[in-house]
């Protein structure tokens, strides 16, 4: 019984859809758009948090040690940075291990190594290398530093030389989220107006069996769910569509996008998601046209 | 039983369509309704099936306020009241057998109740030979007498008739008006709202005339007067 009743609402449905096709294609193109949109954003997303995070995987904070600053009070403060939640890690160099790693970086300059030669002291200055948890947390590390008890041991702190490129990372990657998901929001609204204003023509076109309906008692979920359905269709052969053209494209980009940015992973990351992307996809395409569906049910279908 | 209790309806232009009518129909009673164009006749009958509700008083069916009812409960409650109209209000893409049976399907019937019921309905109104006929090849007495088969697929315990006639001949208009008194002799409330002197005087039942939202005459066995 209620198999037939379900049966007898996705035909219904089914047929608005087909009726006006000419409507129908018009309509799902738009909201093909608007889901391929969203996908893009996705990709977007995905890129600029690759980025972003290889960046801040660059970015450090060091301090500087004077040469009159011992080991024992070096360390001192290394612990005194661990103690604090926001820092992930705390590299400690010694002055020897700088100047190690210093000659072995320019162990084919002929020049510097003469000079070091030269010198009876080590020049290089001990450091503490610090990560923070997050990028926007460095400066939390710097004022903790600048108003440590040992402050007059570090001879300097080169935060202010990454802070520039750590606010614009953050910049970057915060205004991409920010416009695309504005993008999304207005193409949205686009969508469900177009959809909303088809499923209005399929109301008014039906004028006459709606009232019919109405006078012979037809139950409310009977006259309504068909155009819920018709709006569940449009957001199901939109997702359809831009998954079939979005796949491809990302096919294309991949390898090119590889080139540029070794190891992003772009197709796999994308494959690897395909059953949650389709289900996420479809969702929305699904709730776009049955809320769209709604708004012109509760403005033009009075029972 | 029906009752309108000092009902009032003013439209959205300040219109009166009905200005404090106190009424009583009792069950099986055939009423004909008669006045002049805007004299409130339809708008009676719209507030019966829920479709208007009255800015005063009370609309009371088999003691239930319409007032009252929520909108689910509108459906079943158009479903004990049969409609038929001036203008037959079908649907010219389906045939005999579909109209009948889209009233059902929309009700939620499963398709062995619409096969048994519909051929039964469609041979109390004399259209057996027209199942498979659809509106625009038949005459105006069969399109009104499919739309009265489609009121009465729900066995309605109260048929409205908003000028059944008012676009048929004087032999189909008497063909239909004779089946309406066939439905109301089996027990079913007839309340027809008509403008055709003949058919209410060859009637003989209560008469309800009304003018300007009042009702000016109401008489047992009563003649079309105005």
């Amino acid at each position: 019984m209620w198999r037939e009743k379900f049966q007898r609402v996705l035909n219904a449905g089914w047929n608005n859809f087909r009726r006006n096709s000419y409507v129908s294609i018009g309509t799902t193109g738009v909201m093909t758009l608007v889901l391929l949109v969203f996908l893009g954003l996705v990709a977007v997303n995905f890129l600029a948090s690759t980025i972003v995070v290889s960046l801040e995987e660059k970015v450090d904070v060091s301090a500087y040690f004077k040469s009159d600053a011992t080991e024992d009070e070096i360390l001192k403060v290394q612990s005194d940075l661990r103690g604090l939640a926001v820092v992930k890690s705390v590299e400690y160099v010694s002055q020897d291990e700088a100047l190690a790693d210093f000659k072995e970086r320019h162990a084919g300059d002929a020049l510097i190594q003469e000079s070091l030669a030269e010198l009876d002291d080590n020049p290089l200055q001990a450091s503490l290398n610090i990560k923070a948890r997050q990028a926007g947390q460095y400066g939390a590390i710097v004022e903790f530093l600048e108003g440590n008890a040992l402050r007059t041991f570090i001879d300097k702190i080169n935060y202010y030389e990454n802070e520039k490129v750590i606010s614009r990372i953050h910049s970057i990657s915060g205004a991409i989220q920010n416009w695309g998901f504005l993008a999304t929001l207005v193409l949205a609204a686009i969508a469900v107006l177009v959809t909303f204003n088809t499923i209005r023509l399929t109301i008014y076109s039906q004028k006459q069996e709606i009232e019919i309906m109405r006078l012979v008692g037809g139950s409310n979920w009977h006259i309504r769910a068909p155009y819920l359905v018709e709006g569940a269709l449009y957001g199901s052969f939109a997702a359809l569509i831009a998954l079939v053209v979005f796949y491809p494209l990302v096919f294309v980009a991949a390898p090119k996008m590889e080139t540029l940015m070794p190891g992003l992973a772009m197709g796999s990351y994308f494959i690897g998601h395909l059953p949650a992307f389709t289900l996420l996809i479809w969702g929305a395409g699904i709730v776009l046209g049955i809320v769209s569906s709604i708004v012109a049910i509760r403005k033009f279908l009075h029972i | 039983m029906i009752e309108y209790k000092n009902v009032s309806t003013i439209y959205d232009d300040d219109f009166v369509a009905l200005d404090n009518i106190s009424l009583e129909i009792k069950d099986g009673e055939f009423v004909s309704i008669v006045g002049p164009a805007g004299a409130g006749k339809s708008t009676l009958l719209r507030l019966l099936t829920r479709e208007l509700t009255p800015d005063k008083g009370n609309v009371v069916v088999d003691g239930v306020d319409l007032a009252g009812i929520s909108g689910n409960a509108i459906p079943l409650l158009r479903r004990k009241i049969g409609t038929v109209f001036q203008d037959f209000k079908l649907l010219t893409s389906k045939n005999s057998f579909e109209n009948v049976a889209f009233a059902l399907e929309v009700c939620g019937a499963n398709l062995r109740q619409v096969n048994e019921d519909v051929p039964k309905v469609l041979s109390i109104v004399g259209l057996t030979e027209k199942t498979n006929s659809f509106p625009h090849q038949m005459s105006g007495g069969e399109k009104q007498r499919l739309a009265i088969a489609r009121a009465l697929i729900h066995r309605p315990r109260i048929m409205l008739a908003d000028e059944p006639t008012g676009n048929l001949d004087l032999v189909n208009s008497y063909d239909v008006l004779r089946l309406l008194m066939k439905i109301n002799e089996l027990g079913t409330t007839v309340i027809m709202v008509t403008h055709n002197r003949d058919l209410v005087n060859a009637v003989g039942r209560r008469v309800i005339s009304m003018e300007k939202g009042k009702i000016t005459r109401d008489q047992m066995q009563g003649k079309y007067v105005i």
